[in-house]
């Protein structure tokens, strides 16, 4: 059997004396789906952001592909991941964040181009076919010299995801990337990433407060709480009879909260 | 009033508006793109080149820009090094702002959202290209108005440069003004003429540059 595509091993996360994250296990395999869900301050989201190197672990390593991303290997001994290190194996993850992150200065095409352009080094001419075929997919073909300020929250967030796949990553994470949005817009990025389940290739990780996308979408849920996950499987499994007692309070809590 | 003093003066008067325009001119250019780069080095991810950084911004900003046009006109040829009066009036005048400019330009630079970097790192942007492309044009559009207030402290420092024997605007104000005995009216001309420059070139430039970099943050000014 093939490595995971990602694994975390005994990954733990503090800040200060406040661990976030504690020894953390967890293997995501090649195009499995998997939601994190959990209340708040239960580390779903330092998972994402450790993932994409936005914040240093303490302790563990994280792997993706089969080689290490927070370590390499110097003459046999594991060192910590120099910045070039980083890059090569980063380049394998995209990301799209609860706030968008779009570039305001650059039109929703400029914002898709930018890095195939400057970091993976297309030419302008295909870095936009790319570009423009992505933004069609994600139904904003008629957006595209259109600036962030000019476009609805569901329609940043589908140009968000639209320049994270521009990248070819082989893992795309979601960090709440409907808690920023009107209700009635939530439906059109869910639908988007739906389809991108359906036809490509890819890895995905989200933290979700979405339980009915979770559930319809997964292919498996972890419940965090405390900074461990307390409960996984499969999504009718854990939505229908969980385990855990904590996973039961915050689902009915959730639930209840409509 | 002599009428060979005042058109002698008027003269002299013209030229010394002249000589502030030229020495602002070159100055500011001198203050942008050294405070810029000063900047920039600031918050560099190497710690040497930080204290680097720091350490011209505290010698520029926390001496006296008197003091150091003196040294770079009266103490560097001492050492060999003799420089003409243009040339320490354009880069020492430039050189002293520099500093200023250079933590404008770090505070502008740290005040661009959290955000923008996060989703730099994720597209793998080396950083310098992430400085380049996304953070620094983002950073321009909040160091203008403090730009240009330094501009215009700049443009009124260039009086200093009479120390080191160059006849600006003020200057020439007070040699029209003995020679004519008009003080009232020559140094009504000296006030107002830093205004009509500061008001005439200054603002309106970094204005014109402010609706340039709005694009994007300004729903007027995205077209």
């Amino acid at each position: 059997m093939s490595d995971p595509m990602v694994r975390f091993e005994n990954v733990t996360k503090s800040y200060g004396a406040l661990t976030v994250l504690d020894q953390l296990n967890l293997d995501i395999e090649r195009n499995e789906k998997v939601s994190i869900i959990g209340p708040s301050g239960s580390g779903k989201t330092t998972v994402l952001r450790m993932l994409m190197t936005l914040e240093r672990i303490n302790d563990g390593v994280i792997w993706v592909d089969g080689e290490p991303l927070t370590h390499m290997d110097r003459n046999g001994t594991m060192v910590k991941a120099s910045e070039r290190h980083l890059r090569r194996v980063r380049g394998k993850i995209g990301m799209v964040f609860q706030h968008f992150n779009l570039f305001p200065h650059m039109t929703a095409l400029q914002n898709c181009i930018e890095a195939p352009v400057s970091v993976l080094g297309l030419s302008r001419a295909e870095a936009e076919a790319r570009a423009a075929e992505l933004l069609d997919m994600v139904g904003l073909g008629d957006k595209k010299g259109h600036f962030p300020i000019q476009m609805s929250g569901g329609q940043k967030q589908r140009v968000a995801i639209a320049r994270a796949l521009a990248m070819r990553p082989k893992v795309m994470l979601f960090d709440e990337v409907t808690s920023a949005l009107d209700p009635e817009l939530v439906g059109e990025v869910l639908n988007v990433i739906r389809q991108l389940g359906a036809e490509h290739d890819l890895t995905m990780l989200m933290v979700t407060h979405q339980m009915g996308f979770a559930k319809e979408f997964s292919d498996r849920v972890c419940f965090f709480y405390g900074g461990k996950i307390a409960e996984q499987g499969p999504p009718d499994k854990l939505f229908n009879d969980p385990d855990n007692d904590r996973t039961r309070q915050f689902l009915s809590a959730v639930l209840e909260a409509g | 009033m002599n009428e060979f003093a005042l058109g002698f003066s008027v003269a002299a008067l013209f030229k010394g508006v002249v000589v502030t325009l030229l020495v602002t001119t070159g100055a500011s250019l001198v203050a942008v793109a050294l405070g810029l780069a000063v900047g920039l080095v600031r918050v560099s991810t190497l710690a040497p080149l930080r204290w680097l950084a720091v350490a011209y911004i505290e010698f520029f900003r926390g001496t006296s820009m008197l003091v150091q046009l003196y040294w770079w006109f009266f103490v560097l040829p001492i050492f060999g090094l003799s420089l003409s009066p243009w040339t320490v009036a354009i880069v020492g005048v430039g050189m002293n702002v520099s500093g200023y400019g250079a933590e404008l330009v770090r505070a502008a630079i740290q005040s661009v959202d959290r955000g923008q970097y996060e989703a730099s790192t994720a597209l793998n942007f080396p950083r310098l290209t992430m400085m380049r492309r996304i953070i620094v044009p983002q950073a321009i559009r909040g160091m203008l108005p403090p730009w240009g207030n330094l501009l215009i402290e700049l443009l009124k420092g260039t009086s200093l440069i009479f120390f080191i024997t160059i006849t600006e605007l003020t200057t020439a104000s007070k040699l029209a003004a003995d020679a004519t005995g008009n003080y009232l009216l020559f140094f009504a001309i000296a006030l107002f003429g830093y205004y009509v420059i500061a008001r005439a070139m200054i603002t309106p430039l970094v204005r014109w540059l402010e609706r340039r970099f709005s694009r994007g943050f300004i729903r007027e000014a995205v077209a």
